[in-house]
């Protein structure tokens, strides 16, 4: 651990920044010539010079320019923070599956009121996509049903990331889009999530994935055979062969996809296409190759990484502004209402204790809105974002509760987390790393801190 | 080894093939998020002159996969409870014709979920939407628009007998159910002075004859 875990946590976060900015500062080649902006300055990729030295002065835009370029390319950012939001997700869906277990035939199968044949015409219409359509029968089911677990329990583990991340999606979307009338909020987040999520590198810590990597870097391996990958390519590839091959409905090339002119069928060729190039060059191309792809995967995860943190922003402006608008959230009495709807009250003591206080009531409801609306803006001031965002999870963790919405709940808390700054993370993998060893009662060094593991795993998990 | 935390990638000592290769995917990337945030914005916004002009452009991005909806408690939280009833007529042995009692399906949800931390979807969301659905899909007249309007009339007649059916086939052969909602206001705080109406509003649809096709798969007919 290099940071004290008890010295303030924006002192840290601040200390880590400069850092960066002073390693940035040392490396002025890679400034000048990756800004595309700077195109017309001579090509000084021979002897890199000083920038200050450059004939043509750069401009204050292309200086912007160019530091935009490295960040994006220069490494995938926030590998804690995407990491915990793929934990908080897989996780929140699997409980939600399992404690679904007793009822998963009723909401997403034979024994749906909502039958397969009225989910086919509703999926006809809107081209969602959803494997449950391809058979009637109860096995499919079964087996979808039990893939979705297994693929969120390994996605949370982190075992294979990037190919549990496309299972977790297909899980997600076949389950949800075939009952579409079914889900709440939370279904809504967990959906867009499972598909952002794909394209981000998740596993770059606190998975088992880096912790394969760690132990072969240990042992002085380079990338290994890793079988079980292999398999899992191939046998992946082949199902998605003969799907297409049996005309399963929703795998197009091109239209009804998840990008407009890209069909679900090439997105997920695509997908398996890249985990095949990316296995080969690690191993047969190390150099050049394997440095443009590092970087493509960088840009694409601090793409969807953007997306991501933009999405909770949204979330959180329309539910914000829309209730500014509201009657009731500007009389103060909106925290009284649904606490006394018949669906969303399972603790009516608890909500009639709460209503006795009309204040309490206003405060409440005043704070809701108010942090609400300004969280978007708060992004840009650790310190209050911080504030806020404690104050967030805090409020799930009530309206689970409360409300009776545990995974809604659980799934805007794992959206949250995306937020989380750097060092906090660090410290509660630290602690958790230290728990785990004092346990285990291992001989020998503790399991390495998070952090050092953040440095060391490798790109490609 | 390349290691993630190595900020230095020289990206400037490559190629230029591998160069214009990561300038295109950077590009592209950025147009790419551009693209969907400006999507994701205009789809949840309220409408407007951009949204008015482009809708179909929009949905045609949105829909289905980013679709999303976050007015749960907004601009106003609900402020009444929506119970469904169903009622039943059934052929009894006799051969002659018995009307079952009006049942509160919601009352049932609530029960469900009365001191239950962690209740299902079938008891929190699926009559609960399967109605919202019906209201969205329906005049004031109870005529479905569309199709979609025919299927919520069946999914609600399936929820119905799926739930009913184990006490009804014990009084007789269900023929026709009928289907009403009664809405109460959720009384205003005891502090607040407001004045509200607490008569509950019926909404009242018409007998509905069950075919085999409401019935859970594999039930045959009788």
């Amino acid at each position: 651990m290099t940071a004290a875990p008890d010295a303030p946590r924006d002192q840290q976060d601040r200390r880590e920044q400069e850092h960066r900015e002073d390693r940035d500062r040392r490396v002025p080649a890679a400034r000048e010539e990756a800004a595309p902006a700077s195109g017309a300055a001579p090509a000084s990729g021979v002897a890199p010079a000083a920038p200050a030295s450059s004939p043509p002065a750069e401009t204050r835009i292309e200086r912007l320019v160019g530091h935009g370029f490295r960040l994006v390319t220069g490494r995938a950012m926030a590998p804690y923070q995407t990491a915990v939001v793929r934990i908080g997700f897989a996780a929140t869906w699997l409980l939600f599956l399992l404690r679904e277990w007793p009822h998963r035939a009723e909401l997403y199968g034979p024994d749906s009121p909502f039958s397969l044949d009225m989910a086919r015409q509703l999926l006809d219409g809107n081209h969602a996509f959803s494997v449950l359509p391809w058979s009637d029968g109860r096995g499919w089911f079964e087996v979808v049903y039990l893939l979705a677990v297994v693929s969120a329990a390994l996605l949370m583990l982190g075992w294979r990331t990037r190919t549990m991340s496309v299972l977790f999606m297909l899980g997600v979307l076949s389950l949800q889009n075939r009952s579409i009338l079914i889900g709440d909020g939370g279904d809504n987040i967990i959906h867009l999530m499972s598909m952002y999520l794909v394209l981000t590198r998740c596993g770059q810590v606190w998975s088992l994935d880096a912790r394969r990597a760690r132990r072969a870097a240990e042992r002085g391996e380079g990338a290994g055979r890793d079988l079980p990958g292999v398999v899992l390519w191939a046998v992946l590839g082949l199902a998605l062969a003969v799907a297409q091959l049996f005309g399963c409905s929703g795998l197009s090339w091109f239209g009804h996809g998840p990008f407009p002119y890209v069909g679900w069928g090439l997105a997920l060729w695509l997908l398996w296409a890249a985990h095949g190039l990316r296995w080969v060059v690690d191993r047969r191309a190390p150099g050049e190759p394997r440095i443009v792809l590092d970087v493509l995967g960088a840009v694409l995860h601090n793409g969807a990484l953007l997306v991501i943190m933009a999405q909770v922003c949204l979330v959180y402006a329309t539910a914000g502004w829309l209730k500014i608008q509201g009657s009731r959230w500007q009389d103060g009495t909106a925290v009284y209402y649904p606490m006394h709807l018949d669906y969303f009250s399972p603790w009516p003591e608890l909500s009639v204790l709460l209503g006795t206080s009309g204040l309490l009531v206003l405060l409440i409801t005043y704070g809701t809105v108010i942090v609400q609306v300004a969280f978007p803006f708060t992004v840009f001031n650790r310190r209050l974002k911080n504030v806020l965002l404690v104050v967030m999870v805090c409020e799930h963790l009530s309206i689970a509760f409360l409300l009776g919405l545990p995974f809604f709940s659980l799934a805007m808390v794992a959206a949250d987390l995306v937020f989380l700054p750097t060092p906090f993370l660090t410290w509660i993998g630290g602690r958790i790393s230290e728990l785990r060893a004092r346990r285990t009662g291992r001989g020998g060094p503790a399991e390495p801190s998070a952090a050092e593991e953040g440095e060391r795993a490798p790109a490609g998990t | 080894m390349q290691s993630i935390g190595d900020e230095s990638r020289p990206v400037a000592a490559l190629s230029l093939p591998s160069r214009i290769v990561i300038c295109m995917a950077v590009s592209a990337v950025a147009v790419a998020v551009a693209v969907h945030l400006a999507m994701m914005f205009l789809h949840i916004a309220p409408e407007n002159t951009l949204t008015k002009a482009q809708g179909s452009a929009i949905s045609e991005y949105v829909y289905p996969e980013y679709e999303q909806n976050w007015k749960l408690f907004a601009p106003n939280p609900m402020q009444q409870n929506v119970a469904v009833q169903v009622r039943a007529e059934l052929r009894t042995g006799d051969g002659g014709l018995r009307t079952t009692g009006w049942t509160d399906l919601t009352a049932r949800d609530s029960r469900a979920i009365h001191h239950n931390p962690v209740p299902s979807h079938t008891e929190q969301n699926q009559l609960r939407r399967a109605w919202e659905y019906f209201g969205s899909t329906h005049n004031a007249q109870n005529v479905p628009i569309g199709v979609r309007g025919e299927l919520s009339e069946q999914y609600i007649r399936r929820i119905t007998v799926r739930r009913m059916e184990p006490e009804w086939s014990r009084l007789g052969r269900l023929e026709r159910l009928q289907v009403r909602s009664v809405t109460t206001p959720v009384a205003p705080p005891h502090w607040s002075s407001e004045k509200i109406s607490d008569k509950p509003a019926f909404r009242v649809l018409p007998w509905w004859p069950v075919t085999t096709a409401d019935l859970p798969e594999g039930t045959e007919s009788k």
